[in-house]
């Protein structure tokens, strides 16, 4: 079985290597033939191992050594249990798809393999953060796919917007990183090792405080990657990269290895319930503040990225009151029907010449008849109509709030899931419904190459059967790992009304959302101009807040800190010294006049100086001496 | 041939150097090369010929100089020094072999190779006469560099790097003559022998002002806060060959005279001084940092980064355990090989346009797409992105301090933000956007004699931050030895509680290593 | 009354200062050598009572090398002082500023 690992994770390496190998030359398709059949390949290395896994093994390697000094020691470790094959299945799915699809995508790009190299290696860098053994395995992944984000996101990088995205990404990322680190180090000074089983063996002998720092640093990690609030901002601006990037990397992949490192840290988590509920209510916040931001957007990407962001916070509340197979459960389901949205809106971004304002678009359920159906299968997914994968995970997580009496939280999530349904019908039926607006701005749309639909096919599908089919066998699978916990509201009328209600309140959203965006769009001055319309349609104004509160004053006080305090007072200190001796040497010229005469005379000066001095240090000397014996 | 290999690595450069005079002037970069390389080879052969397992000094020669004050020639060897002494001889060899510089090259390459004779003899030395002449030498043939081939400020930068560096150096002479007394007034012997002055245990308030003497010279030479400034000029003004040499080894005798002296000669006060110098090196990290933001010249951006890894090195000495110091100087390896790499590329640009202004570039990444991916790999690692040579060492200099003061590693991790700030901010002031100014439009990519140079540094970057063992080993026992030697030499409670007891039988005492 | 060392001690200073205000106050390079004679003189005298009344030869010793020395030294001192009046026909201290810093 350790074959299968090691090409599960070093297939995307391959991929990426040789489509290096041509980085500079104009496009080749073979790059992107080959990155995408190596990736195949470990689909069906990982295809492999969860059938060995199901089956109730694991496999676990080390490869070699990584880092050793002292008693510090850290190798190249991968393990496969129930939790990472769950992972690789997800990642090597979605990659290979997009990586299919992306052929199409950026088939008149001059970049073409530049991009293939960047993506399979993003792919590679996943691997590493799902397959890891140990916390450090992991940090190399996670900075990994950092690194890899801000290569795509500023994939066109003559636009300063994608270059300025691709640079916020990253350092905001670093800032979470660097709790991440912390926690790292607290694990390893009060454990000795970073390996999972020993950590996780151990963990429960250390004191709450210290656990409870730990849980806190760590979720702190998982807030940057997965754009939590207040970490959020860099995730809408990251759409400046190509839309496949969008599809894989910040909504299927990347920004859910937050979530996979609670569920991952599970028996830390266990033990420190009060940082669970904290996490919650964060999850709980980031679903409803995304979603709002989403309702007024204009750019069509965007609110893709916030119904993402959204959907993150519904998965910390499920990590959060301990369902850490929900949470996992959801994050596959949503990394299907996301990714399909986002291919979706990729096909559009085509048609329409890379227009994003879908107020400019309209009716192209005509020419764009496959998108229209695949789109709005994903919405409906996302909206969680029974019987899509949305109903089956995300209700899942409405139920874990209301069965461990987490009513607030309930009633937010809830309010968050009729939002969601109108965000993203509003979407629908501003592309696909209602006039051709784009028509007086000289767009002809067309549907998108063949292969690129049967590439986006397989989603589509698991959009629809991922809830439904695979419940049951997960369940059995993960759980042999995680925490057994099965949320079942116990009265049968209970369940119902909320089941129902759930599904009636979600339809009546997507109605509302047909009803005011089908037709003709009418713009209603008056609510535009309002002042939460304002609010939401500027992100609640916090990028600005945080260039005013953050970038401006760190640039101003690094220039404070270069030209005044550097140059004017630290440096001119050591001239000042250097002049001082200077000066003293051209004041004191004046004493060599060469007249012998004087010379001498200073000569005798000097001498009764010396004197003076010798005398006077050994009479102190002496009375130091005498009064110490 | 083998016990005298230290002798022939230090002075054969010089012999060459010397025989380099009658070289023809034509020949004279081909000889250089031929020198190097050999130079180079040998370093590797004493790799080849060390002994990882042990943890004392290997390779030890002695002659008396005046025997009647103790001052011997005794070099030697270990896990610490080693790799410095091949980095250096590394950095030589490829200095010279991509040199550009097309003024007066014998002579540069004459001064080259005596200054490479230095750098091998402070990291061989282990007496403190020999170490402080080698230590002198070395910044004759740096002034020279820079005055005579440096920029248009470069009498100043020179004279300013010269006498700040040597002002600093005297006050460790006093220290080092001090020390000798009271070696002398402790056991009625003159010496200097380093590994003698080890077994010496001194009272707290020696260990203080002593403490405070070496530290003066050491952290002007590192170059710590606030005493850094001279270093901004000598990078401005210095040719690329002079900035890549000060960068990656002459920078490093200041961290490494602090492992080689003041920790295990005061432990005491090592500890004693722990937080001041922690805060000092928290503030490298952090200040220059945010002065490199702000900086216009890309050379000045990797100047003062370089001081602000240094102070991650430091941080990472005084964490005194083997965590740490392994880490701080894993990165100085690290930092050596990155920061050669970087003044290597903005050499690179330097020679095509004549201007290191960011603002006159833009949109390169078009224009030298190579240059980019090689800019962009040294980048990731000064960055310090796991994989890279970096990572080890900052993780493991701050792993290290966490176990010392939670507080203190974290504000000095903010060190992997603020450095991707302004070296992202740089990267794409110089790579991104779109090409506006009429010269860049023709750049020429980077040529076969430049990717021969960097290349292999962009190799080593990636193969010891996958695989460190090869280097972290060696590092890490010497390491061992020193901790437990300032264990078993540290007399206040405060230092036998910080200082970690690793209590192996098998880490041989440096002491017995003396006889 | 016996002769102390005191005495010559005294004897010593009182030379010694008396050159050394010569060696001050002269313009004239001749009396500058007079001074510087008797500055050593000075020296020598102290050098001596001290080596008789130590018993020990070193302070006599010392006199022989510093009589030697400034015999050598005014001859050389002459010499030049020749050569100089030779050349500008005065030996005035004031006029000799080519040394001027």
């Amino acid at each position: 079985m350790e074959i299968y690992l090691y090409i599960a994770l070093f297939a995307p390496l391959a991929g990426s290597l040789f489509s290096a190998l041509f980085g500079a030359s104009p496009k080749t398709s073979v790059t992107g033939m080959v990155a995408s059949g190596l990736l195949f390949v470990s689909f069906m290395s990982s295809v492999v191992l969860l059938n060995y896994v199901m089956a109730g093994h694991t496999v676990h390697v080390e490869m070699m050594t990584w880092i050793a000094a002292g008693d510090f020691y850290v190798p190249f470790g991968f393990v496969v249990d129930q939790v990472s094959v769950v992972m690789m299945m997800v990642v090597s799915v979605v990659s290979t798809i997009v990586h299919i699809y992306s052929i199409g995508y950026m088939d008149h790009d001059k970049g073409f393999n530049r991009f293939f190299s960047y993506l399979s290696a993003f792919v590679f860098s996943m691997m590493i953060l799902v397959m890891s053994d140990n916390f450090l395995g992991l940090f190399i992944g996670w900075e990994g796919v950092g690194l890899c984000s801000w290569l795509l996101i500023g994939f066109w990088y003559h636009k300063e917007s994608a270059t300025w995205a691709a640079n916020e990404a990253f350092i905001m990322n670093r800032i979470a990183d660097l709790a991440m680190l912390v926690g790292i180090f607290m694990i390893y000074w009060n454990i000795g090792s970073l390996q999972y089983d020993v950590v996780f063996a151990e963990i429960s002998n250390l004191s709450i405080p210290i656990v409870t720092w730990i849980g806190i640093f760590l979720f702190v990690g998982a807030m940057g990657k997965s754009a939590q609030f207040p970490l959020h901002t860099w995730l809408a601006d990251a759409m400046e990269g190509p839309t496949p990037v969008s599809a894989l990397i910040h909504a299927a992949t990347m920004v859910t290895a937050g979530v996979y490192l609670v569920v991952r840290a599970n028996p830390i988590y266990g033990l420190i319930p009060e940082v669970g509920v904290a996490i919650a209510s964060l999850g709980a916040f980031v679903a409803m503040f995304a979603a709002t931001m989403a309702l007024v957007n204009r750019d069509m990407k965007r609110i893709v990225a916030y119904s993402t962001l959204s959907q993150l916070g519904y998965m910390f509340v499920a990590a959060g009151l301990g369902a850490y197979w929900v949470a996992l459960f959801h994050l596959m389901a949503h990394a299907f029907f996301k990714a399909l949205l986002f291919l979706g809106a990729g096909n559009v971004m085509h048609a329409m010449h890379d227009e994003l304002d879908p107020f400019k678009m309209g009716g192209l359920k005509k020419s764009m008849k496959v998108t229209w159906i695949l789109m709005t299968l994903a919405s409906v997914a996302l909206a969680g109509i029974y019987p899509l994968a949305g109903f089956f995970s995300k209700d899942l997580i409405l139920e874990v709030a209301f069965v461990e009496q987490h009513y607030v939280l309930y009633t937010v999530l809830l309010l968050t899931a009729g939002l969601t349904a109108f965000y993203s019908f509003r979407l629908v039926a501003l592309i696909f419904h209602g006039n051709e607006r784009h028509l007086k701005y000289g767009i002809h749309p067309h549907e998108a190459y063949t292969f690129m639909l049967y590439a986006m096919a397989p989603l589509a599908v698991l959009a629809v059967i991922a809830g439904m089919v695979f419940k049951t066998p997960y369940y059995e699978m993960v759980t042999q790992l995680l925490p057994a916990i099965e949320y079942h509201v116990h009265n049968h009328t209970t369940f119902w009304i909320m089941t129902i209600g759930t599904q009636l309140f979600v339809i009546a959203a997507i109605a509302f959302a047909y009803k005011k965006y089908a037709k003709a769009v009418r713009v209603d001055v008056k609510v535009e101009s309002g002042f939460f319309y304002q609010l939401l349609y500027n992100q609640y104004y916090i990028p600005k807040i945080y260039d005013e509160v953050f970038t401006k004053p760190y640039r101003e006080l690094s220039k404070v800190a270069w030209k005044q305090i550097d140059l004017k007072i630290v440096d001119a200190t050591v001239d000042g010294i250097a002049n001082v001796i200077y000066r003293t040497g051209e004041k004191t010229h004046t004493m060599q006049n060469g007249n012998l005469s004087s010379m001498l005379r200073w000569m005798v000066v000097g001498l009764v100086v010396l004197l003076v001095l010798a005398i006077a240090f050994t009479v102190g000397y002496n009375a130091v001496t005498m009064r110490a014996m | 041939m083998q016990e005298h290999i230290l002798s022939i690595l230090i002075f054969f450069p010089a012999l060459a150097a010397m025989l380099g005079f009658i070289v023809h002037k034509d020949s004279a970069r081909a000889y250089g090369i031929t020198v190097a390389a050999v130079e180079f080879f040998l370093s590797l052969w004493l790799w080849y010929l060390y002994d990882p397992m042990t943890s004392g000094m290997q390779f030890m020669e002695s002659a008396p100089l005046v025997a009647a004050f103790g001052i011997n020639y005794i070099v030697g060897i270990d896990g610490i020094s080693l790799f410095i002494i091949i980095l250096a001889t590394f950095f030589t060899m490829i200095g010279i072999a991509s040199l550009t510089e097309t003024r007066r090259v014998k002579d540069l390459i004459v001064t080259l190779l005596f200054l490479e004779m230095t750098m091998v003899g402070v990291f061989a030395a282990l007496d403190a006469v020999v170490f402080y002449v080698f230590w002198e030498l070395s910044l004759i043939p740096m002034l020279y560099i820079i005055g005579a081939w440096g920029g248009p400020l470069r009498i100043y930068a020179s004279v300013k790097f010269f006498l700040y560096t040597f002002t600093g150096s005297l006050v460790m002479l006093v220290g080092m003559l001090f020390m000798a007394y009271f070696y002398h007034q402790a056991t009625g012997q003159w010496s200097f022998s380093l590994l003698e002055w080890y077994r010496l245990i001194l009272p707290l308030n020696f260990q203080l002002w002593l403490f405070a003497a070496f530290f003066v010279g050491f952290a002007i030479k590192v170059p710590m806060f606030p005493f850094h400034t001279w270093l901004p000029y000598a990078h401005g003004q210095a040719p690329t060959i002079g900035s890549v040499i000060l960068a990656a080894i002459l920078l490093k005798m200041g961290t490494y005279a602090f492992v080689r002296f003041s920790l295990p000669l005061f432990p005491d006060a090592s500890v004693f001084f722990m937080f001041p110098i922690a805060t000092l090196a928290i503030i490298m990290i952090v200040y220059t940092a945010m002065v490199a933001y702000a900086q216009e010249d890309v050379k000045q951006v990797v100047a003062y980064s370089s001081v602000s890894h240094m102070g991650v090195i430091v941080l990472g000495t005084f964490a005194l355990n083997v965590e740490g110091i392994s880490g701080s100087i894993f990165l100085m390896i690290a930092h050596g090989v990155v920061s050669g790499a970087l003044f290597l590329l903005v050499g690179v640009i330097y020679d095509r346009r004549h201007t290191k202004l960011m603002s006159e570039f833009g949109g390169l990444a078009s224009v030298m797409p190579r240059y980019a991916t090689l800019f962009g790999i040294m980048m990731m690692a000064s960055v310090g992105l796991p994989l890279t040579i970096n990572f080890v060492g900052e993780f493991l200099s701050l792993l290290g301090f966490y176990k010392q003061s939670h507080g203190f590693a974290l504000v000095a991790g903010t060190a992997i933000i603020v450095g991707a700030i302004y070296m992202l901010t740089a990267y794409k002031k110089m790579f991104f956007g779109t090409v506006t100014k009429e010269e860049n439009k023709h750049l020429k990519d980077v040529n076969k004699t430049e990717l021969l140079a960097l290349v292999p540094l962009a190799v080593i970057t990636i193969w010891l931050g996958v695989y460190p063992k090869p280097i972290l080993e060696p590092i890490s026992n010497s390491v061992e030895s020193i901790v437990q030697l300032m264990h078993d030499k540290a007399q206040t409670p405060e230092a036998q509680k910080r200082i970690p007891n690793l209590g192996n039988p098998e880490v041989k005492n440096l002491q017995q290593e003396a006889h | 009354m016996e002769i102390t060392l005191a005495h010559y001690l005294v004897l010593s200073g009182v030379l010694f200062a008396i050159g050394l205000i010569g060696v001050m106050r002269r313009k004239n390079l001749l009396m500058l050598f007079f001074a510087t004679e008797i500055l050593l003189n000075a020296t020598n005298i102290g050098f001596a009572a001290i080596a008789h009344f130590h018993n020990d030869l070193t302070g006599q010793m010392f006199a022989f090398f510093i009589i030697a020395i400034a015999a050598s030294e005014v001859a050389v001192g002459l010499g030049l002082l020749i050569v100089w009046y030779k050349r500008t026909g005065k030996i005035d201290l004031d006029i000799m500023t080519s040394m001027r810093g």
